[in-house]
Order: C-alpha cells, then structure tokens, then sequence
C-alpha cells in the first residue's frame, strides 16, 4: 500500500540546513496498523508530513497504492489527500461552527458529493462510531473522546486508502484514549491501513507493529503482538 | 457559488464578527454614499445651470452690429455696422435649413399714459417669430401677428407689470395706451420667468416702431433659432457660417471681433457642460478615493479573517479542498460584503435625494438626482471592488499550509 525508498529530507534553518529523514524505507501492507514511535526530534512528524502530501520529500520515492507521489501541484495534491488519506489530528481540528455531521460531510464535499447523499453518508459513519445521537451537536458541546471520534468518522467518510493519525490520544485521557484505540483497532479489524504516530508506549503497543524512529533513521521494525484496547475500556 | 455550505460558511464569520463586519460594511457604504451624493449634486447643479437659461430658447442665436476695429475693404476702422431689414431676408434665404425662427428687434422707450397713470418703459419691436426665440408667455390676449407686421399695426403686448402699473384692476386687453402721445392698442399682455424687469417691456410690432421713427428700415438685433435637432458641434459651425456670411455682406474684416457679434447661447452650454463635466470628474475621483478606503478596509478584514482562520484552512485543504475553493469562499466573501454595504449606502442616498431632492429649487441647484446609469454603474463598481479587497486575501489564504494544520504548536 505504502513504499517508501531512500527518503532524505532536510530543512533550512538560516545558513544550516537541518538533515530531519536520512534515508527511510519502510513499506506498509494493505490492512496494517502501524505504529511510529520516537522523541521529539527523531523525524516522525516530517515523515508522517510526507506520506501525508503536506510535504513534498528531497529525494527518495514513495508510492502510495500504486501510485507514484511525485512534484504534485497544489490541486492534485488535494486530489490526492482526497482521495487516499484521512487524517486524524491530536486537536481533533473540527471546524467549529459545523455540527458533527457536517464535519463528517466535509470530506464528501470536498469530493463533489451531492448534499442529500452526503449527509446520508456521513450519518453511516458517525454511527459506526457510536455518536450518531450527536449528529446535529457543534464540537464545543462534545467531550474531548466524542470530539475525536467524530474526527474519526470525518477521516474515514471519503473512504480513504490510509488512515494517519498524528498523536490521536495526545489530548485525551488514558481511559478516552483506550476507547479512541480500541475504535481505531476496529476500523483496522475492517481492513483499513491505518497509520499512528505516537510516543506512548502503551499506544503502540496496541497497534500491529512498531516502527522506532531516532534522528532521522529507522532503528527499529518489528511485528507485535496486539494488545487489544478493548479490555480497558 | 449558490452553494448552500458557502453561504454557511460567509454568513458563519460575519455572525461571529459581526462588529468588525459593520464596520468596515460602513465605509464601502459611507463611499458610495458621498460617491452618489456628489454626483446627484454635480447633477442638481447642472440643472441648476441649465433652468436659469431656459428664459431663452436654448437654441438661439443673437447677431448684433457693433464698431468695426479694423480697417477692410477700403473702409476705415471705426465704422458703425448698422442691420437693415434687408439682413433679416438675406439670412432668412441664405439658410432656409438651418433657421427654425427669426425675429428682428428695434429697440425704443416709451413713456406710457392710460387715463391718469404713467410710465416709462422699454419697448421691443419686432416680429411674431420672436414670441418663440423668448419663450414670452401670454397670459391673455395674444402676441404679435404677420398682419400686424404687414399692416403697420398700432398694437402692443405689455409686461404683467406695465399691466398692473397701469390698468390696476382693469383688464387693458383692447384699451389703448399712449405711447409717447400715440395711441397703442394693447392685444395682448405677458409674463416672463426671468425677473421684474422683464415684466416692465412692452412688444410691438417692429415696422410700426420703423414707420414711427422716419421710416427708417433699421434693426437693432437680429434674433434667431437653429434647427433643434443640432447638436453642439453643428450648431457652432452654423453660428461660424453665419458670422462669415454676414461680415462680408458688411464688408468687415474676418477677423475683426467688434464688427458683428454673433451669440449663440449652444457656446454657453458648451461652458456649462465642460464645467459640470470637470465637476463630475472631480465627484467620481473622490468618491473613488473614499472607496479606496473602504475596500483597503474590507482587504484588510479578509486578512485577518484569514489569519484567524489559517488552521481551518489548513485542515479543510489537509481534507482535500482545492485551492481554487478556498480561493472562492474568500472572494465570494468579499464580494458579499462590499455589495450589501454597498447598496445600503446607495438605498440611503437614494432615499434622502427622493425625499429631499425636488424641494431644492435654487438659480444655481435644483433637483440633485441620480440616473439609473449611476446606480448600474456604482453595483459594477461594488463588485470590482470586493473582488480586488479579497483577491490578495483570497490568494494568501490558498496558499496556507496544509501542514500548519498538523503543527498543533
């Protein structure tokens, strides 16, 4: 689903330039769960920036779904995270003033979607994360956890290739944290490739496997024994 | 763009802003209110102008002999020009297109006696033609006519004034009045919207007025319309045909400017139009100045909106929204708001010269208004307008990040 060969990416700071990704590979098959571990500093997010299209690589190729990702316009980019990725952010990042269902349609919106099926669509998806009882409720009437959940109804409405989420639990209590990942663990037992950057061990741990990061190169790559969230919950 | 989700967005982040919306809405409003203002002014002084000649024909044309200043032809400078009869004919045949009316004047006072009441007035001979070139109003009886003039009539049209002066409470149509011993039958009597003054004349037939004094077939003025449908520029080169004609008729060197004068009033609407047109010019450069103003205003909130708003941005583009639709939303943003405040102003301004706007009737201001050309004219520059305000905005806005929006810092 994912390959990545040789990937250098280095930022400019001044009259330095800081090497962040000094040659990754790394390849993700279809229904994976993957961890990405490591310190701040260790390049996760840049790397997570790049599979995500917010970011373009120096050198080195990525491939996504057999698709090469490669000096992207602005336009195709959007085309593109439209089409193959959801994401799921640590502030959740809903819109404020759309109610949850509108948040979920936002996506489908994006992808032209008549307003009727789009609605129809995006009310599949919340209920499948448990809050469709909150479908006409704004962000700032909802917990933290609802608040992620509908995030996560919104990354999956466009029915994605891969999911990212950068720190999905970094704002959430260790008990909302466990439902968050025990739902994320159930739209992967569905088949979906998700992606999570994380530096909780715990977290990790609940994925498939864990890939350790740390300045710039991968250490570590290992398959896991799945610890299910569901036992906390 | 009727896009039920992007008018939910704008109308979300004027609701959230909605002092900040008020207030920069206010001066694109306030500009093309004073922009709408200053033209209706410009407008009412126009007609202003244009009501104080409106004594007169406004396609007239006024020849009088005067000295000549130069010596041509084998004639010395210093000579008296003197019209004749025969002028009138020469140009009544020399132009039989051009000349709508036309009417000689010979001018003579009078001093006037009805029973035991007096007065000394001015007298106008002349030809019926001349009740249209003057636009004199009878209020009874009537004016002058052809057989009048054939007949050498002892008739007289006298001023509302020489009436009242005169005849108190009688009515003085079919009475005769003296006019320095001889007796005048009064046909007629006039008013005139220009002043008193004009009210104290008296019209007479003018081969009354020549056979009265020696038989003479002098004429002191020649007066004459144009053929309405000319335009300015046709009406000046038929006065220039006419000045030409007439100076070598009376052998008075072309370029001899005391000779003949030849007024033609088309040359003071010339001014009149030129002037109000520098006046209009000035009224759209300020008012688009102040708009200026207003839409640097509307720029400026959209920057901010912008600003505000760069992490919703960034997720609706981590989401997949093109840059063309943020670049929409922006734009159809600014647009809605320049037009609504916009059209308030106008609505106001619009209001207050209905209201207000008719009851102004002064020589030199009357009925400022506004034509619908202005109002066309002022909603395309509304819509320009907001679209330059937001196009830097709506530009910076596409060009946000999408990262910014996974950065939680």
């Amino acid at each position: 689903m994912i390959e990545i060969k040789d990937l250098h990416k280095s930022y400019k700071m001044g009259s330095n330039s800081l090497h962040v990704l000094k040659g990754i590979n790394f390849k993700v098959e279809e229904g994976e769960l993957v961890a990405i571990m490591g310190s701040s500093g260790s390049g996760k997010s840049t790397l997570l920036n790049i599979l995500g299209m917010l970011d373009g690589a120096d050198t080195g190729e990525y491939t996504l779904d057999g698709v090469p990702i490669k000096n992207l316009s602005e336009t195709k980019a959007a085309q593109y995270r439209n089409k193959f990725l959801g994401f799921i952010f640590q502030s959740f990042n809903l819109i404020n003033y759309k109610s949850a269902l509108e948040n979920v349609a936002l996506p489908l919106y994006y992808q032209k979607v008549p307003r009727k099926e789009r609605q129809e669509k995006a009310m599949k998806y919340l209920e499948r994360v448990g809050l469709k009882p909150w479908a006409g409720h704004l962000p700032s009437e909802l917990s933290g956890g609802q608040k992620q959940r509908v995030a996560i109804a919104r990354a999956m409405a466009a029915e994605p290739k891969v999911l990212l989420a950068d720190e999905p639990t970094g704002a959430l209590d260790s008990k909302t944290s466990y439902e968050v990942m025990d739902l994320i663990q159930k739209i992967n037992d569905d088949g979906n490739t998700i992606l999570v950057v994380t530096h909780e061990e715990d977290i990790a741990h609940m994925c498939k496997r864990i890939v350790h990061l740390k300045d710039g190169v991968i250490v570590e790559d290992k398959k896991i024994e799945q610890v299910r969230a569901e036992q906390y919950v | 763009m009727f896009d039920r989700d992007i008018w939910q967005e704008i109308f979300n982040t004027l609701k959230t802003n909605k002092l900040r919306t008020f207030l920069t809405g206010f001066s694109v409003g306030w500009a093309i209110f004073i922009l709408v203002m200053l033209l209706a002014s410009v407008n009412g002084m126009q007609n202003g102008f244009v009501g104080s000649f409106n004594d007169d024909a406004t396609n007239s044309i006024f020849v009088r002999p005067g000295t000549t200043s130069k010596a041509y032809g084998g004639f010395e400078a210093g000579r008296r020009i003197q019209l004749k009869n025969d002028d009138l004919e020469y140009i009544k045949k020399s132009f039989p297109e051009d000349i709508e009316y036309i009417s000689a004047r010979y001018y003579a006072n009078a001093t006037a006696r009805y029973k035991s009441e007096t007065g000394s007035y001015s007298v106008q001979a002349t030809h019926p033609d001349h009740q249209i070139i003057e636009k004199t109003v009878i209020i009874s009886g009537r004016y002058v006519n052809e057989a009048d003039v054939v007949n050498k009539a002892k008739v007289a049209v006298i001023g509302r004034k020489v009436a009242e002066d005169l005849f108190n409470k009688e009515d003085p149509l079919g009475k005769f009045v003296e006019f320095n011993g001889l007796p005048f039958r009064v046909i007629g009597v006039f008013t005139d919207d220009g002043d008193d003054n004009a009210e104290r004349r008296v019209y007479a037939p003018v081969s009354t007025y020549q056979r009265i004094y020696g038989n003479t077939n002098n004429i002191n003025m020649i007066a004459l319309t144009y053929n309405p449908t000319y335009d300015l520029s046709k009406a000046l080169e038929f006065s220039g045909r006419l000045e030409d004609l007439m100076k070598r008729r009376h052998k008075i060197d072309p370029d001899d400017q005391a000779g003949l004068y030849v007024w033609n009033y088309a040359e003071a609407f010339d001014d009149i139009s030129s002037f109000t047109a520098v006046l209009k010019g000035i009224g759209i450069g300020v008012g688009f100045l102040i708009l200026i103003a207003g839409i640097v205003g509307i720029g400026n909130i959209m920057v901010f909106t912008i600003k505000e708003r760069t992490k919703e941005i960034g997720v609706r583009k981590a989401l997949g929204a093109r840059p063309r639709q943020i670049v929409n939303l922006v734009l159809l943003e600014s647009v809605f708001i320049t037009t609504i405040s916009g059209f308030v102003g106008l609505l106001f301004a619009w209001i207050i010269l209905a209201a207000i706007g008719p009851t102004i009737e002064t020589p030199a201001f009357s009925n400022p208004s506004v034509e619908l050309s202005t109002v066309v004219t002022a909603t395309i520059i509304l819509i320009i307008a907001g679209v330059l305000a937001g196009l830097l905005p709506a530009m910076k806005a596409a060009n946000v990040k999408p990262i910014v929006a996974l950065s939680d810092k």
